[in-house]
Order: structure tokens, then C-alpha cells, then sequence
């Protein structure tokens, strides 16, 4: 019953990552559904939320906006405008005008934008870790007396539901909405697409806002779960959300998810079980597997829509 | 900013050069090396702080045998491969002494540099005992060693009669040195450790750690390491429901880690260096760092004002600035400084030195347990 609790335990704690992973994990596969490309600025996209975030609820709480629900949907709405405008803004500047070159051209200059912010956010926040303060606490309790209890706490449910409306919304939207048709059309064949009367300009620069809009959205849960924030953290988050789409298949939204589950689930139980020290041995080393065995990933199948 | 002023005192330095041919330069340049940015840019405060004062004071007074000391200020990150890069440029601006560096893993590739291209060193905040074991000739520490502050933390724990204790580290060499004499010394006393395990620093998810460490029961915790992950550590196991109290070195006790764990915070213990500006004789330097609006609480203030000052005294005992002279004036001299008297053994340690354990509150302040 003790291991069955504590194994319990570790599988939430996974979940719990892996789906903020995931929704880390959409910018990058949406951006190489549509074009091929890796978006590397996306980690730091994901951190200006998280600062955004800050910022906000610091904000609203000196103004004595106290009422929770609205401080995070402030909070929230905030992160994503600002994220989104990010991303629109690597769109143009580091991709458009190198777009149809050689491959690793923009490869670099989105490395270069991710250095950028890097050090725009070192500049302007300072470099020290900063404390996020803890908005939502308590949660449920399983096991009785002494012995090993698993608890849950709202912060993990709400990472959890939230990722999954976000999900859920998103492919509604690419599968029913007339933008997200012409997603799918223009990851398909960008060329048909674009004589068909697509604006392709519009279909990249909105897969680059979504992807940031929920990168925000990852950011604030993540900063209130973890409790602090620095202008490095969203390098790791960026490396592992992009293992993770590779993972689930890159080009695939479900596969996004999916990958993002079983990468947080593995870390959590090779933290519990063997050791942290081999946490990210165990996930970067499942990247490599995957790239040697199964180059497409768990769902990136060719017939898969890809977007 | 800086750059021009630099730029100036590289230009002042190679004109005189010019002029004196030979000769001596009328001033003495001190490079302090130490993190302004990064992590644990809390710490560098100190140490700049605290040698600034004392170059100013010593100026002030003087200088060292009529020479003015010069600073020439670098910024390592607390990264090795940026330690590397400024003790080479240290070595082109022509320093002779430097005060630093500040985390341990900086020093120790940077001290080989410094050691090669025959500059005095002194770090006022590296513990790691491995720094002073190479048998090197220029370097120095004003600040205890692992093997001493790992002991005082295990002592406290014993004497705590603990059914278990976990012993974290976060795989660097600062913690996980002092991490594993805090085993040691447990083990030999017969207390059970029931996990010894790294981190990995800059992670920030320690959930499944705090679960691990509530399966296994144990009722202390000692962490090896910085306050960044400290503080989170803190904060995920009061979510995650552990109670078991935390116990850290010197380089988790500052007023960040409230910042980062909040009320988690409260009741951490922390060995320090004890707090040398409670001390009566030292009350007048105390009033000089609040005359400049800076505090002096911090662990590496005054170990950084005291090493600019035994270099000060080197130089005088040896009545030279040549490093080697001083290295030899320091081995054999004792001094009288704000941290105490010091003196010297053969690998460039302190022959003394105290570490105190306190119990660190949620408002940034501390009271030493007995």
C-alpha cells in the first residue's frame, strides 16, 4: 500500500510537468508542422510569460486587487499578449526575411533572437532568482496515520486541467476554425496553399503566436508551481519541451502531449527511483533513442496530419 | 561606465610605464574577482563591498608604502569558464594580488593561472578544501574550509539525536565537498543517513525529491549547495507536505532565499562564518560601511575587507610587491585583521577558524542556536 501510495505520488508529479511540458512543446511543433524549422527563441518566449506574469500579479497586488480568480486571469491574459507579440516579433524579424534560404540560416538567427532576450530579461530583471509568490495552496490527502500520504495539491490539478482546455481548445480550433483549416492547407503544401488564396505570411506569424500565447500560459503555471523564476530558465524548459515533441513526433499535436506526459512521468520516476542526479540523463538519453530508432517519433507518423 | 574608467587606468598605468622605464608604477593593482551578475550576484555584493572599503580606507591612510592601491574589478558569473577568461585578463592588465574568487569551483581553475603567472591570490569565500591542497606557493583563503564547516553542521545534527538524516547535494564542488563531510561525520557517529543523492543546479522541479524524501522519513535534511535551489526545495516540500527541518552551509544563508521560499524559510539552519560585525572592535569599520549606505551583516564582507588588508600588511612585512615576497611575509606573520588574528600554515589556510550554526527566520534575520 506504502509503494503503491508513493508510486502514486510520483506519477503526479510527473503529469504534472509533463503537461506543462506539452503545452511548451505545441510552439515547437506547431512552428515545424508549418515550416520545418525549429523555433530555438521559443524557451525564452516561454520565460518573458513567466516574467510578464510577475510582473502583472506584483502589479495588482500594489494596486490591492486581491480577488484570486482575477488576478490570474489578468495575470494570464497579460502573459499571453505580451508572449504572443514576442513571438510574432521572432516571426518577423529572426525568420521572414530569411525564409527559403538555406536551412541553417534561420536556424542561427533564432538562436541569435534567443540570446537577445536572454540578456534583454538580464538586463531589465536582473539575474537573481526571483520568488513567484505561491497564489494557490492546499490540496488532498490520500493514505491515513503515519504511514506515506499522497497528496495532490490544487496547483498540480490546475496545471493539469488547464492544460487539457487548452488542448482541447486548440484542436477544435485547427480542426474546425477556418484559420485552422488553413493551417493544415498550408503545412500540407505551402506553395498550393498560397495560390489558393491563402495569406501564408498570416497562417506562420499566427502558428508562431499560439505557440507563444500557451508557452505564456505554461510560464505562469510553472512559475507559481516551481516558486522561482530567473532569464535562464527557459533555456532547460525549452530543451526538454523540444524533447518532448520529438518524443511524441514532431509535427504532431497529440504527439506533443503525449510526448510531454512521458518525459515528465520518466523524470519524476527516475527521480524516485533510481537517483535525481540521472533525471536528465534518462530524458535527453530517450531523445536519443527515439532519433536512432523511430526518427518520426511516437505519433509522427508521414499519414499523420501534420500541422 | 566601467570600460572608460578601465580604459584610463590602463592608459595611466602603461604611461607611466613609459615615463618610468623600469621603475616601479606608483600604484598597486588589485584584482577583485568575484560574481557582479549571475545566480549568486548577492555574494559578489559583499565582496566588493567589502574590498572597496578597504582600498579606500587604505588609500585614505596612505596608501602602502606611499602607493595608492588600484582595484580592477572583473565579473566571473560564478561560471569556471568565465573565471578563466578574467583571471587571463587580470594577467594582461599586470595585476599582482587578487581577492577572489567567491565560489569555489571558480577559484580552483582560475587559482592555476594565477599561481602559473606568479599572482597572490585570496579568496574570501571559497570552502572547498581541495583549492589550498595542491601544495600551491600564492594561495590564500580567509574564510574556513568544508572539512571544517561540514563537522560543525554533522555535530549539531548528532547532538540532535535524529532517527535519519538525508544528505542533499547539488553535484557542484562546494556542495557536494561539504555535502560528503557531512556524511562522513555522521556516519561515523553512528546516525543514519538514509539518502545521499544530487540535484542538478538550475533545476527548478523538486517535487519528486520531496516525495523521496518523505517516503524515506527522515527528520532533518542537510543540502550541500546554493540558495537558489534551496529555496525552492524549501517551498516544494511544504507543498508537498514533508516535515522535516532543512540545515544548509553559508552559501544558503542570505535574505534571497526568503524571496524564493517565503514562511519556508523559517527555522532552516545554516552554518556561517560567526558574525564578525557583532564584534566591539569592529563597530568603527561597521559605522564606515553604513556611513556608504552598505551592509556589513553579510558572511563575506569583512573576510573580503581582510583580504585586501593582509595583502596591505604583506606588502609592508615584506617590504616588496613582489607576489612571492608576500606569499613568504603571510606564511610567516601573524595579523592582527577584522576576522581575528591570522595566521597562516603552510598550504595557505587559516590556522583557526569558527563556523557558527544559526537558525535562519522568514524575515531574513538570524539567531545563533547553542
Amino acid at each position: 500500500m506504502q509503494d503503491l501510495l508513493y508510486f502514486f505520488q510520483q506519477l503526479i508529479n510527473g503529469l504534472t510537468i509533463g503537461s506543462a511540458y506539452a503545452l511548451i512543446a505545441i510552439g515547437y511543433t506547431m512552428v515545424y508542422g508549418i515550416i520545418g524549422m525549429i523555433n530555438f527563441a521559443h524557451g525564452e518566449i516561454y520565460m518573458i510569460g513567466a516574467y510578464t506574469a510577475l510582473i502583472t500579479i506584483t502589479g495588482l497586488a500594489t494596486l490591492g486587487v486581491a480577488w484570486l480568480p482575477l488576478v490570474l486571469i489578468i495575470a494570464l491574459i497579460c502573459a499571453m499578449i505580451v508572449s504572443s507579440s514576442m513571438g510574432w516579433a521572432v516571426e518577423r524579424i529572426a525568420y521572414r526575411p530569411v525564409r527559403g534560404r538555406h536551412r541553417l540560416i534561420p536556424l542561427i538567427s533564432a538562436i541569435g533572437m534567443s540570446i537577445f532576450l536572454q540578456n534583454y530579461v538580464h538586463l531589465a530583471q536582473g539575474s537573481r532568482n526571483i520568488g513567484f509568490p505561491a497564489l494557490i495552496e492546499g490540496g488532498f490527502q490520500f493514505g491515513s496515520g503515519d504511514a506515506f500520504q499522497t497528496s495532490i495539491s490544487y496547483m498540480q490539478i490546475t496545471i493539469f486541467v488547464t492544460t487539457l482546455i487548452c488542448m482541447t481548445l486548440l484542436s477544435l480550433f485547427i480542426s474546425r476554425s477556418r484559420t485552422g483549416r488553413a493551417c493544415r492547407a498550408v503545412s500540407q503544401d505551402i506553395g498550393m496553399a498560397s495560390l489558393l488564396g491563402i495569406d501564408t505570411n498570416r497562417i506562420i506569424a499566427a502558428t508562431f503566436v499560439i505557440g507563444a500565447a500557451l508557452a505564456a500560459v505554461a510560464g505562469l503555471l510553472l512559475g507559481m508551481y516551481y516558486g522561482s523564476i530567473d532569464p535562464l530558465f527557459g533555456f532547460i524548459a525549452g530543451l526538454k519541451a523540444f524533447t518532448a515533441a520529438v518524443l511524441g513526433g514532431i509535427g504532431s499535436i497529440p504527439g506533443a502531449m503525449l510526448g510531454g506526459l512521458i518525459l515528465g512521468v520518466s523524470e519524476s520516476m527516475t527521480s524516485g527511483y533510481l537517483s535525481g542526479e540521472y533525471k536528465d540523463v534518462v530524458s535527453f538519453g530517450l531523445l536519443i533513442l527515439i532519433l536512432l530508432f523511430k526518427p518520426t517519433g511516437l505519433l509522427g507518423k508521414p499519414e499523420v496530419e501534420k500541422i | 561606465m566601467k570600460t572608460p574608467v578601465k580604459k584610463l587606468v590602463t592608459a595611466v598605468g602603461a604611461s607611466i610605464a613609459l615615463m618610468g622605464a623600469g621603475h616601479a608604477a606608483a600604484e598597486i593593482k588589485i584584482g577583485i574577482a568575484g560574481p557582479m551578475t549571475g545566480p549568486v550576484a548577492q555574494y559578489g555584493d559583499m565582496q566588493f563591498s567589502g574590498s572597496r572599503l578597504a582600498i579606500e580606507r587604505i588609500n585614505a591612510a596612505g596608501g602602502v608604502m606611499g602607493e595608492q592601491l588600484v582595484a580592477v574589478e572583473v565579473d566571473d558569473v560564478c561560471d569556471p569558464k568565465q573565471a578563466v577568461t578574467v583571471a587571463n585578463r587580470l594577467v594582461n592588465e599586470g595585476v599582482g594580488f587578487v581577492v577572489g574568487h567567491l565560489c569555489s569551483s571558480s577559484t580552483q581553475p582560475a587559482s592555476d593561472i594565477y599561481e602559473d603567472e606568479g599572482i597572490l591570490m585570496i579568496t574570501p569565500a571559497s570552502t572547498s578544501p581541495d583549492i589550498t591542497e595542491r601544495g600551491y606557493e600564492l594561495v590564500f583563503r580567509t574564510i574556513g574550509l568544508d572539512s571544517m564547516q561540514g563537522p560543525v553542521a554533522a555535530n549539531y545534527l548528532i547532538s540532535q539525536k535524529p532517527k535519519s538524516v538525508a544528505v542533499v547535494h547539488d553535484k557542484q564542488q562546494y556542495g557536494e565537498g561539504i555535502a560528503t563531510a557531512v556524511r562522513d561525520t555522521l556516519q561515523d557517529a553512528g546516525v543514519e543517513v538514509a539518502m545521499f543523492e544530487g540535484i542538478t543546479a538550475g533545476d527548478k522541479d523538486f517535487s519528486s525529491l520531496v516525495t523521496k524524501l518523505k517516503q524515506a522519513g527522515v527528520d532533518y535534511v542537510y543540502y550541500g549547495g546554493y540558495h537558489p535551489e534551496l529555496g525552492l526545495i524549501l517551498r516544494q516540500a511544504r507543498q508537498g507536505d514533508l516535515d522535516a527541518k532543512f540545515m544548509g552551509p553559508e552559501g544558503v544563508g542570505n535574505k534571497d532565499i526568503n524571496t524564493i521560499a517565503g514562511d519556508a524559510a523559517e527555522g532552516l539552519l545554516v552554518t556561517l562564518p560567526p558574525s564578525f560585525d557583532q564584534k566591539a572592535e569592529n563597530q568603527e569599520l561597521v559605522k564606515a560601511f553604513e556611513a556608504k549606505g552598505e551592509d556589513p551583516s553579510g558572511p563575506f564582507v569583512l573576510t573580503s575587507y581582510t583580504a585586501v588588508q593582509l595583502i596591505a600588511n604583506g606588502i609592508e612585512q615584506a617590504k616588496s610587491t613582489d607576489p612571492v615576497d608576500v606569499a613568504k611575509a603571510l606564511r610567516s606573520g601573524s595579523f592582527q585583521t577584522p576576522i581575528g588574528t591570522v595566521q597562516y600554515d603552510e598550504k595557505g589556510d587559516m590556522k583557526s577558524f569558527e563556523f557558527v550554526v544559526y537558525e535562519w527566520h522568514s524575515d531574513g534575520s538570524k539567531t545563533p542556536v547553542n
